[in-house]
């Protein structure tokens, strides 16, 4: 350990405390969890503690020593960097390589040769390692595994691949030492049991580094111009720009990556010197590009950045003074994520500005600092029984060297996800591989996974061998189509549906330009450069978030305290509240307002129970099909953070509701899982399940294989499966899914009983209240309805399109 | 059933998809996509094998409904390369005793001989009095075409910001696009203008459906 601090000397370094720890509980012998933020030094902590056993166990054995899992390919450089220098300085002569899936083929193969001290990989490109025959001879010299950022990948099938990759390398090391290293989260405890399994001797380790967070609501001069609904919140533009020439460089987090294009061309067109001076980062732009952006960013070559999600984790972007937050980062614990990529000095104060896209976003402004000085950081959620997961991960083996399910089941029955994997349910997964999940008929020629004479499970055809590699990976979208010039020059990826919608000629907004749609070509879209003034944005498909239960809960303290209140943000609001006040009534903590009013639309019939938005989607289908057991009638149901609606074309009678018990917790699954919501809900999950599973094959846009005849979406196996087999486990997964991840089944009972506990509030209200507004101009709806479809269609009509050129 | 009336012939649209022309006695269909779940399989796609059964289900209730004196099938009736389905659909056409016809469409790949040699007559297109049957939409200046391909479908609205998506018998002025007959087939919509006539499908019921801007 002594070279170790030598080392830290000669680059002028105090060890911090939390690291001394780690290096002493790695000498030790331990596995362990290290809960520190990014950019504090942790890798130095790990590694280090790795280099100095490996130092005491001279001469080293040829072979792979310590691998590092990392949830981004960006961190990945960043991290091999840094791993590589201290090998040079403290370990001559061994080499910690990269493996992702940028890696090239001929430093595939080197590493096959020679395998380095220590590989830096992603979950996906692990699996791609355990798909090749000869693996356990790759790995039969590694001590230790790290899992970087473990509770961004906690929480996603992502994580289901790291445990299944973890359980799968113990069982043929025994000795393999396991480290997470996370960023404060609300269940460590589960974290840390679930990355490490049984073993007792672990050690858990805290960096004391309290960052302080400053956070600030932007606020217009006068409330009155302030928009009552709306996600784009461009009517601060200009408070950003005074913000952006204030500070060195400024990153500005758009929650989805159509409100980046366009904040993008806003702030560019509001303020022309930007040009030069301001860039965009999002998941679908080309990497080169956005590794540019990021260099830059280091380099403080940048004065705004605009980006998404994309940019909240890893790199350490020193520059950074100031983040702005557009519209509700949804969660405490991703808010402070995204305030501390600013200030990344030691010592230096992080600085965020929220910025409210409509007036109730203001009060989730004041919940949010309340969150942050109550330090109220969300749990993570793992995910139980992801059968897509397992199946690919079968797959996964069985295209290498094969398996043999005896030996397999107790392997995947140790990981934390499947521990309740019954026997049963493991042979239907064989069953699905090896035959289809038919029993055997003569005429039916499935084939996938054969099984061998001694009974291993092997893939024999190489055309299916390559359709599973190509399509490794949990992380999932729509089919993406690749942007590019007509002379060549690639701007990244769009998704298919999209596209779809474009005539050539048209123009469209990505990667901040404006480009004309020449045509499409395979699976490239190619155009030119337009100088149209006018383009449309791609909307990029994907998940709506929803509150998270500590935000909900900090949500209703605030607004519930109304009269109290004084801060900045409650006193802009005040035109609000009194005019919600005049129209409706501005709830209590023990009521639950509903307000209905009636316009061309229809009667709207709105509930606040201000519980996030999963859990108002969950609520909405409930009622909704309870209500639908009495009359015949049609619904159609828009939900946001705050509350619900019900939209029908006849008014249903407020006694319905008021005198019947409709918001008991009884048979509570049972109306779920009969509502029709929830089958469209499960719908939407089963497009990643049908992809991760290998039902849908992709394809990948930069190597488009031929696999003629076999395209089908996902939609249409979800309707044959719902048809002719809802025994189906991927079925029966989309569904269980949909009520644990997208209802929030366990919180949606409690909030059941609450809301027994309330006392109903119904208001009749002559015009839309400011309370309703963002809900009621929601266009993304969902539907249940108890009449027949010959009755519903006979109330309905087609829209025709317009032609303008008609009768020329 | 509706009853509709083009050139002065009078056809029948059945909530499966599938038109009785009644002069002629001739039932038509669209896109059957015979053996796309085998082909599936065959690659290791798990779809389930019962999905496929229900071409033969609905031809039985086709059948008993009217029996014809002929079956034309407008392209795609197989999916890909020839597979076990083959065999089952041999079994059935050899039950039949309508005169078959086929006009070939981008899925047929199987050889026009293996169909001859079942009997079937092949052609690429078929013409017979005013009308033209073909795969792919066409338009003909004095001839109203009866075609596949698109699997036509339309989003319907109603009050209270009500949609439906469903597959439909698409009129122009100039030909009917098919709906779909096969069931492991998906749906593209289509939006009407003044012009053409919407026919939606339910499983019960064929309904004409009013236009709105």
């Amino acid at each position: 350990m002594n070279s170790l601090k030598q080392w830290f000397d000669v680059q002028g370094w105090r060890p911090q405390s939390f690291q001394k720890e780690c290096w002493k509980a790695y000498e030790a012998g331990n596995s362990g969890m290290l809960h520190a933020p990014t950019g504090s030094g942790k890798t130095y902590a790990l590694w280090g503690g790795i280099v100095n056993a490996a130092k005491k166990k001279q001469p080293l054995k040829k072979g792979l020593f310590a691998l590092w899992i990392t949830p981004l390919r960006a961190l990945a450089v960043e991290i091999q960097q840094t791993t590589q220098k201290m090998n040079a300085a403290l370990l001559p002569g061994t080499e910690v390589a990269l493996r992702t899936g940028d890696t090239p083929q001929n430093q595939r193969a080197k590493q096959k040769r020679t395998p380095p001290f220590g590989l830096i990989t992603t979950p996906e490109s692990l699996h791609v390692l355990l798909s090749t025959k000869d693996h356990q001879d790759f790995f039969k010299h590694l001590q230790v595994v790290v899992v970087d950022e473990w509770h961004e990948l906690l929480g996603t099938k992502r994580g289901v691949q790291v445990e299944l990759a973890l359980a799968y390398l113990r069982s043929f090391l025994p000795q393999l030492r396991v480290w997470g290293i996370s960023a404060t989260l609300g269940n460590p405890d589960l974290a840390r049991r679930i990355l490490l399994g049984d073993t007792q001797n672990y050690s858990v380790i805290k960096a004391a580094i309290n960052k302080k967070i400053s956070v600030y609501s932007l606020l217009p001069k006068t409330m009155e111009r302030f928009p009552w609904r709306g996600h784009l919140g461009l009517h601060l533009l200009p408070l950003v720009l005074t913000l952006i020439q204030k500070h060195q460089s400024t990153l500005v987090f758009t929650n989805t990556r159509a409100q980046c294009e366009l904040w993008f061309h806003a702030l560019l067109e509001a303020d022309p010197n930007l040009a030069g001076n301001i860039a965009m980062h999002h998941g679908s732009i080309d990497k080169k590009i956005r590794l540019w952006v990021e260099e830059a960013l280091r380099k403080n070559n940048l004065k705004v950045v605009v980006c998404t999600s994309s940019l909240d984790l890893g790199v350490d972007f020193s520059p950074v003074e100031n983040c702005v937050q557009v519209g509700s980062p949804k969660g405490v614990g991703r808010f402070i994520q995204r305030a501390g990529r600013s200030g990344h000095q030691p010592r230096a104060k992080s600085t965020i500005h929220f910025l409210p896209t409509h007036a109730m976003e203001l009060i989730e402004s004041v919940a949010l600092q309340k969150g942050i000085a109550q330090q109220q950081i969300e749990d993570r959620i793992p995910y139980l029984n992801s059968y897509d997961v397992l199946l690919q991960f079968m797959m996964t083996l069985a295209v290498g060297s094969g398996f043999r399910p005896e030996e397999l089941f107790p392997i995947v029955q140790s990981t934390f996800c499947f521990q309740t994997l019954e026997k049963e349910k493991w042979q239907w997964l064989l069953n699905f591989l090896v035959r289809g999940s038919q029993s055997l008929e003569h005429y039916d020629e499935y084939k996938k996974v054969s099984v061998l004479e001694d009974g291993t499970l092997r893939v024999l055809n190489k055309s299916i061998a390559m359709r599973h590699r190509m399509s490794m990976g949990t992380i999932v979208s729509d089919a993406q189509l690749r942007v590019r010039f007509q002379k060549g020059g690639h701007l990244g990826t769009i998704e298919e549906w999209f596209v779809s919608k474009l005539k050539p000629g048209e123009v469209f907004t990505f990667s901040g330009r404006h480009l004309e749609l020449i045509r499409i070509h395979n699976m490239d879209v190619i155009v030119r450069k337009s100088k149209a003034k006018k383009a449309r944005i791609p909307a990029w498909k994907g998940g709506r978030m929803s509150f998270s239960a500590r935000l909900s809960e900090l949500l209703k303290n605030t607004l519930f305290e109304v009269e109290k209140n004084k801060s900045p943000e409650f006193m802009a609001l005040k035109p609000i509240f009194e005019q919600q006040q005049k129209e409706s009534v501005l709830p209590q903590a023990n009521q639950l307002l509903i307000e209905r009013f009636e316009t061309r639309e229809g009667f709207h019939t709105i509930f606040y129970p201000f519980e996030g938005y999963a859990i108002h989607e969950a609520l909405a289908s409930l009622i909704a099909y309870r209500i639908s057991l009495w009359q015949p009638i049609s619904f159609t149901m828009a939900f946001n953070d705050y509350g619900f609606e019900l939209l029908s074309d006849q008014a249903f009678d407020p006694q319905a509701i008021l005198d019947n018990n409709l918001f008991t917790p009884d048979h509570l699954l049972d109306d779920l899982k009969k509502s029709i919501n929830i089958s469209e809900m499960a719908r939407r999950r089963f497009r990643d399940i049908a992809v991760i599973s290998g039902l849908v094959f992709q394809g990948f846009p930069n190597k488009p294989i031929k696999a003629k005849h076999l395209q089908s979406g996902s939609q249409l196996f979800f309707e044959v499966f719902k048809d002719y087999e809802p025994d189906n486990l991927l079925y029966q997964q989309a569904i269980e899914e949909t009520l644990d991840h997208g209802m929030e089944r366990g919180r949606l009972i409690q909030v059941l009983e609450q809301l027994q506990n309330k006392t109903l509030l119904w208001r009749n209200c002559s015009q839309p209240t400011p309370f309703s507004f963002p809900i009621i101009t929601d266009r993304i709806r969902s539907k249940l309805s108890s009449e027949s479809v010959e009755e519903r269609i006979k109330k309905m009509y087609l829209q025709l399109e317009k032609q303008p050129n008609e009768g020329n | 059933m509706k009853e509709i009336e083009i050139e002065g012939n009078h056809f029948l649209l059945h909530p499966s998809g599938a038109v009785f022309w009644q002069e002629t006695k001739t039932w038509l269909l669209a896109d059957v996509h015979l053996g796309k779940v085998a082909h599936f399989r065959k690659n290791g796609v798990a779809v389930p094998r019962k999905a496929e059964g229900s071409f033969y289900q609905k031809m039985e209730i086709l059948l008993t409904t009217i029996l014809p004196k002929r079956i034309l099938f407008l392209g795609d009736l197989f999916h890909s390369f020839q597979n076990n389905e083959w065999y089952l659909f041999k079994a059935w056409i050899k039950k039949q005793q309508a005169e078959m016809i086929l006009v070939e469409g981008n899925h047929d790949v199987i050889p026009a001989w293996k169909f001859k040699s079942l009997g079937l007559t092949v052609a690429a297109q078929w013409q017979e009095g005013p009308f033209y049957f073909s795969h792919f939409p066409t338009e003909k200046k004095n001839q109203f075409a009866f075609c596949g391909h698109v699997h036509p479908g339309v989003k319907l609205k109603g009050s209270g910001l009500q949609q439906l998506k469903l597959p439909c018998f698409f009129q122009t002025p100039q030909k009917m696009i098919l709906p779909a007959f096969g069931s492991f087939t998906g749906l593209h919509l289509l939006k009407p203008t003044q012009k053409d006539n919407v026919y939606v499908c339910t499983q019960k019921e064929v309904v004409a459906m009013i236009k709105k801007f």
